[in-house]
């Protein structure tokens, strides 16, 4: 564990301390070399045991994928904001790359935590550089407003989840993963239990984000440059799944009951969602609310708790953060050869642009679930868990499957074909760089195609 | 009458003019030429800026610009209105009762199989 971590940590001061000239190449390979050394997670045994064990920090199944996501995407950040970043002055530029630096290494502290405070405070801690980069780098005004709806959206529904750990913390003496599931958990007052239960899951529901509690999720992911977007839709929003996995081990039994309404709202949710992408303008805006979309999916399939859905939302979870930052690379391709983000104004692209086009082909499919990706993977498991568990759903998830497959085609379709703008003088070929990311996005998520047992969590 | 266009050369005439032919007001005429300018004006700042060798900038639509963001921020410009209020309700209000509903449905579809189970769950 050390061996990743240490080396993102000291990146930082590496980044203060490099020429200019060399800055942008050499904190790429260094976070390159980083990523390709986190690998050596997914060779542990993939039995249920925890494994990279120390007293502080561990690896399971079920955080393993999502730490080698979030290392993964440390590089593609940095190669994404190079265009966009090179008219800053040169500490600004540092300062910017150091707060990915950070970014990543909370995200490895809280994906790797033994112990739910650990968890908890790395939790908030990713919330601050993710706000900087939202309030200070983004490109509209919206950008303020953006910040504040995600920072006390975030915080207003984890501080319940502090006290309800600190409650836990009171009780039982001990908040490690390792002791927690053999813990004898009683509560006397079932009203209190029921309390208990909803402070624990709101801060993940909200994250996730659950349809009722989403209003933040489309302004922060529009405002915020393209490594804000990235890291927020890839690896943020994981968190809360990954948290609630986590904690819904120890809320038994009353999860049975209560959890009625959230399911219900999120499968409600993967519909309406998927309707008000049908009708956007804006391309990050319809990008973000795909991302809702899934999300209720997965929100939906860890509220059921049974091993199929675990499996199901780990996988949609890996396959949705790769398919939606390789999204919001090409959105903002798209920005910046038109300074606009209404699609309206940039279509035609295929004619223009081929080879990018190829990359909105593969993405766009991505997105709506094409077998043999690991999407479709995901969301068939989720979809069959969710039947199984009651016939009813199979209406919504299905609805949900046709919008999303609409709304998927509609994106594309506004963006590749139809007449070519008129008011633009020219529109630069790719650059090498982003055929490099673009690649460096789509490359895993075919590459997990012929292993997925990589991400099948405790059912491997 | 709306199809017909005259000989590229030839002019209308008199009686054709749409004008003459419905027998529009003078104000309507007025008015339709007051527009018929404005929207040559607008042409005209178009062309010049599309077809401007120095140009390097994008053009700008003024009214895009205002369209765009009344459709990313309708909050502040909100005003309860009849129709408001009820899409409000039916998109906002009433699903937040369809956990009821479903638990209905399992509750009556559980009855006809596993008698009391359903009950205590309501109890509950």
């Amino acid at each position: 564990m050390l061996k990743i971590l240490l080396p993102s940590i000291l990146l930082l001061p590496s980044t203060w301390l490099i020429s200019p000239k060399y800055l942008w190449t050499t904190t790429l390979s260094y976070s390159l070399l980083i990523a390709s050394a986190s690998l050596m997670w997914l060779a542990a045994p993939a039995e249920t045991g925890w494994s990279f064990l120390n007293c502080l920090m561990a690896s399971d199944p079920v955080s393993t994928p999502l730490l080698v996501l979030t290392c993964w995407l440390l590089p593609l950040m940095i190669l994404a904001s190079q265009n966009h970043l090179m008219l800053e002055p040169t500490n600004r530029q540092r300062t910017f790359i150091s707060l990915l630096i950070s970014l990543q290494i909370f995200l490895i502290l809280a994906f790797s935590a033994t112990e739910l405070i650990m968890f908890y405070i790395m939790f908030e801690a990713t919330l601050i550089p993710t706000l900087i980069i939202i309030t200070r780098w983004g490109n509209q005004m919206e950008r303020l407003n953006a910040g504040t709806y995600f920072l006390f959206y975030t915080l207003a529904g984890s501080l319940p989840l502090l006290i309800a750990l600190l409650l836990l913390q009171n009780s039982t003496g001990t908040l490690s993963f390792f002791t927690i599931p053999y813990l004898p958990l009683t509560c006397s007052d079932p009203w209190a239990h029921k309390i208990w239960w909803t402070a624990c899951l709101l801060a993940f529901l909200v994250k996730m984000p659950l349809y009722g509690a989403h209003l933040w999720l489309p302004k922060a992911h529009v405002e915020p440059p393209i490594a804000g977007s990235m890291v927020l839709a890839a690896v943020l929003l994981k968190l809360g799944g990954y948290g609630m996995m986590r904690i819904l081990i120890i809320l038994d039994p009353i999860s049975k009951e209560l959890s009625y309404p959230f399911i219900i709202l999120a499968l409600w949710g993967v519909i309406m969602t998927g309707s008000i992408c049908l009708r956007q303008t804006d391309l990050k805006a319809l990008i973000a609310y795909s991302s809702v979309s899934h999300m209720g999916l997965v929100a939906a399939a860890i509220l059921i708790q049974t091993p199929w859905a675990f499996t199901g939302a780990l996988i949609l979870m890996i396959a949705h953060g790769l398919t939606s930052s390789a999204l919001f690379c090409l959105a903002n391709t798209n920005y910046e050869r038109t300074h606009s983000r209404t699609m309206l104004l940039a279509r035609g692209l295929q004619t223009l642009l081929p080879l990018t086009a190829v990359w909105w082909f593969i993405a766009t499919l991505a997105n709506l679930a094409l077998p043999p990706l690991p999407n479709l993977m995901g969301e068939l498991m989720i979809i069959t868990s969710l039947f199984k568990w009651s016939m009813w759903t199979l209406i919504l998830t299905g609805l949900g499957t046709l919008i999303t497959a609409g709304y998927s085609l509609y994106m594309f379709l506004t963006t590749q074909h139809g007449p070519i703008p008129n008011h633009l003088i020219s529109i630069n070929p790719p650059h090498s760089r982003e055929h490099l990311l673009l690649t460096l996005h789509l490359l895993p998520l075919l590459l997990l195609i012929l292993k997925p047992e990589l991400l099948w969590g405790w059912s491997a | 009458m709306a199809d017909y266009r005259e000989a590229p050369l030839a002019t209308r005439p008199k009686t054709l003019d749409p004008n003459e032919y419905f027998n529009l007001s003078p104000d309507y005429r007025r008015a339709e030429e007051e527009r018929a300018a404005l929207r040559a004006n607008l042409k005209r700042q178009y062309q010049l800026q599309l077809n401007n060798p120095h140009r390097t900038e994008l053009i700008e639509d003024p009214a895009l610009t205002r369209w765009v963001y009344a459709r990313a921020n309708p909050y502040p410009h909100f005003r309860p209105t009849k129709k408001t209020s009820l899409l409000g309700v039916m998109f906002g209000v009433v699903p937040l009762f369809r956990p009821l509903c479903l638990l209905f449905a399992l509750c009556f579809t559980d009855k006809f199989n596993h008698g009391p189970t359903c009950l205590m769950f309501i109890r509950y």
